[in-house]
């Protein structure tokens, strides 16, 4: 059967930046550095901050819950590495500044941990599981979103009366340039993302499954669509190759490409009867209820012009950016930014000890000469209303007038076309021709709005 | 190797798009109609362009000397309004009455409210606009092409070789239209407005010239397709109406749309993004308002030609149709 990859479906606005894929996009994902000293960040999630289970001095073995809580809207965090815990201490967080980190060093022998892709049978049955089987197992392994934003995924996946769920959307979009972790594991890891995806439909009781592939990535999309045919009780589950254009991986730009629905603005997509799961989270929740085995572990690539070797590696979580980097050879040409993440979201670190964590999908390196080409290191100019940010703006919001009256103190106007509708994708500031950093007005305004927000203690 | 990092807000690449190439595109854009002027009026376009562009730009140099702000001759938007300015006044205009536009054009109209991006009029339409209301004789005396005369009718049988004269296809229809009859003659010129052998402001006579023009800046996307369109149609319905009731005293929508400033206006005045509308819904109200207004003051008014009026009353109201026309996020209003 011919298979037609291309997309048709997709979202009005978006921009479309150079993917710089390639540099990574043949890499098998290889294990990564044996850390000799992991940084578990207590809080790699949206909500609340989990409390260390061990003490300074406590011997811990891969795969021990060392941080919990009884929080719903929270997730657990595991030991990667046998070790013992050397302190409970400050650490540089990517989004959350200095956050508690369970600083454990390792022991002399450590396996490698190598990413297995055989484990799961093309086949595979989740009829001996049980729904609530599922969600406990995922609860427990501390399995969040691992697209970004980290929601912990048993409280996405649990049945919940008041917002019945009927249509899943398997995120694998991946449209942020230079990442490839999420293609790599669709190519590699196709009967353990099938297995959870059949998990993960049962958890919720979806009546349909969708798998959102961008078409630039052609053998991601024949390899899931052949892996489907070959499974049995997967007829409800479908491939939808959907057009290549940045931001079609954000959820709501999926749901719209897919179903031609809208969130509702500020809304979460149960709203509308629908969850989103990225490839890898999927993919995790296979391993954690199959095999039992905690979400330890993660696919980084590591990109970027300045990286000696770029690759998608299987790195475990808490391991500094540093030492990863050190293993992919370090760098080759004057480097200027460390970015967690892609170029267009990720958030460029100063502090290189900065920890992995669960939601971290790359470390892109960009040169001085990057840097200097884009237009932030040149002087901002006055806004001259040609409209393109209107135009990108895949949220249909008006950026300009939003950042300007952040820039101008006045939230309430900033309020009065939408702030909160934002979702930070950074398609404005990327088009703007007089180099205004409108996401970034923006993402400060949200800031200011919820200090000012914030109830004053009792 | 490490060291001397830099830390900012995503996104951390961008695409190559700055304020001058935006404005290099709008000038290459005028390309033809720069072009046309030269081929039809020779020596008065080659005078007037760059006097305008050279005004404007050092009035604008001088303007940020006296107040003390960085220099932003870099983004060309002072050549843009040159150009346009030198387009849309006639080609005999004397040296010295273009000089004083292009400053008034700059000086009042963009460096007063801040520079480029607050100015509320566009620059080039306020010079023009004090020129008209100084020097009206000067405003409103056409030259003949230098090729070959038309059979439009001459205002003054003046043989000498440099001030030929003739009435423009809109002063003659206007003229039909107090006469209610000859409305045909000037339909008959349609052939020579769209070459642009007929009299006129310097860059405004040869619609194909201008369509070119536009098409580049179409293409490259550095106009919004919705207002050059809005104020086109809503230019032909009103011709329309006008030719379907009396055929004899009004000129046809087509001579309207081809004689006159009003495709110079459609894709490159009213496209000015400092002063029009932001959103899709503000665009083509900003049009249509464009447009009707100068069909108004064309048909019912008392001058042959209303783009410059059409255009700084719409760029008045701009602030407000972006008011009313607040666009509505894809999900809706946030209940709340």
């Amino acid at each position: 059967m011919k298979i037609d990859v291309k997309g048709r479906f997709t979202f009005p606005g978006g921009t479309h930046p150079p993917e710089s894929k390639d540099l990574t996009r043949e890499s098998k994902i290889q294990p990564g550095p044996a850390a000799g000293q992991v940084a578990v960040m207590l809080s790699q999630h949206t909500g609340a901050v989990c409390r260390a289970l061990v003490r300074k001095g406590n011997m811990v073995q891969a795969g021990q819950k060392i941080g919990d809580t009884d929080a719903f809207v929270s997730a657990p965090v595991h030991s990667p590495i046998n070790g013992k815990v050397k302190e409970i201490a400050l650490q540089s967080h990517a989004v959350l500044g200095r956050s508690p980190a369970i600083i454990i060093e390792a022991y002399a022998h450590n396996p490698t941990r190598r990413p297995r892709s055989t484990e799961f049978a093309a086949d595979f049955d989740e009829s001996s599981f049980s729904s609530e089987q599922i969600c406990e197992a995922v609860r427990q392994a501390g399995i969040v979103g691992m697209g970004g934003a980290g929601f912990p995924t048993r409280v996405k996946i649990e049945p919940n009366p008041r917002l019945p769920k009927e249509t899943m959307i398997i995120n694998g979009c991946e449209c942020e340039p230079y990442i490839t972790c999420d293609y790599r594991i669709m190519l590699e890891w196709t009967s353990q993302i099938i297995a959870g995806i059949k998990l993960a439909r049962k958890a919720c009781g979806c009546s349909q499954v969708f798998i959102g592939i961008e078409d630039n990535k052609p053998q991601a999309i024949e390899v899931m669509n052949a892996a489907l045919e070959k499974s049995s009780n997967s007829d409800d589950i479908r491939v939808v190759p959907v057009k290549t254009k940045y931001p079609q991986g954000g959820e709501r730009q999926l749901i719209k490409a897919i179903l031609k629905k809208d969130v509702p603005t500020g809304g979460i997509p149960p709203m509308i009867g629908v969850l989103v799961l990225n490839v890898a989270t999927v993919a995790a929740i296979a391993k954690a209820v199959v095999y039992d085995s905690p979400l330890t572990h993660r696919v980084v690539t590591v990109t970027g012009e300045a990286i000696a070797n770029p690759g998608n590696y299987y790195v475990a979580i808490g391991t500094q950016v540093s030492e990863l980097i050190e293993f992919c050879g370090g760098v080759t040409q004057k480097s200027a930014k460390v970015v967690l993440g892609g170029p267009m979201m990720g958030i460029a670190i100063a502090d290189l000890k900065t920890p992995i964590t669960k939601t971290t999908g790359a470390v892109t390196v960009l040169t001085k000469e990057q840097i200097g080409k884009a237009k932030f290191a040149r002087r901002q100019t006055a806004c001259i209303r040609c409209g393109r940010c209107l135009e990108v703006c895949p949220e249909h919001l008006n950026p300009t007038k939003i950042a300007h009256a952040v820039k101008n103190n006045l939230l309430d106007v900033a309020e009065s076309y939408y702030i909160s509708g934002c979702m930070e994708c950074g398609c404005c500031s990327y088009v703007c021709p007089a180099n205004i950093e409108l996401t970034g007005y923006i993402r400060t305004g949200k800031i200011f709005l919820a200090k000012q927000k914030k109830k004053m203690p009792e | 190797m490490l060291t001397d990092l830099r830390v900012s807000c995503a996104p951390h690449i961008s695409k190559p798009l700055s304020t001058r190439s935006v404005m290099i595109d709008v000038i290459i854009g005028l390309v033809p109609a720069m072009a046309a002027a030269g081929y039809y009026f020779r020596i008065y376009a080659l005078i007037l362009i760059p006097i305008c562009c050279l005004s404007a730009v050092a009035t604008e140099w001088l303007c940020n000397k006296i107040r003390k702000k960085p220099d932003s001759l870099g983004d060309f938007s002072a050549v843009v309004t040159g150009i346009i300015l030198a387009l849309s006044v006639p080609p005999s205009l004397p040296i010295w009455a273009a000089i004083i536009g292009s400053v008034f054009s700059i000086a009042i109209g963009k460096m007063v409210f801040g520079g480029l991006g607050s100015n509320i009029f566009n620059p080039a339409m306020v010079g023009r606009a004090f020129l008209t209301a100084c020097f009206g004789m000067l405003m409103t005396t056409w030259t003949v092409p230098a090729t070959i005369a038309p059979t439009m009718p001459r205002i003054a049988a003046d043989n000498t070789i440099h001030a030929r004269t003739q009435a423009t296809p809109l002063a003659w229809s206007k003229q039909a239209i107090k006469d209610k009859t000859g409305a045909k003659v000037v339909n008959e010129q349609f052939e020579a407005a769209f070459t642009g052998e007929i009299g006129g402001c310097l860059g405004e006579t040869s619609t194909l010239a201008l369509l070119i023009g536009s098409l580049y800046l179409l293409i490259r996307r550095n106009i919004n397709w919705r207002i050059p369109f809005a104020v086109l149609a809503s230019a032909f319905v009103c011709g329309a109406i006008g030719y379907l009731t009396n055929d004899a005293a009004y000129i046809s929508p087509l001579t309207h749309l081809t004689s006159g400033g009003i495709l110079l206006c459609a894709f490159f005045i009213a496209t000015d993004p400092v002063t029009a509308p932001l959103t899709r819904k503000g665009m083509w109200i900003f049009g249509i308002g464009v447009g009707t207004i100068t069909m108004l003051i064309r048909i019912v008014g008392e001058y042959p030609e209303g783009v410059m009026y059409a255009v700084l009353l719409m760029n008045a109201v701009t602030p407000l149709i972006d008011r009313l026309c607040k666009r509505i996020p894809a999900g809706g209003k946030p209940s709340a």
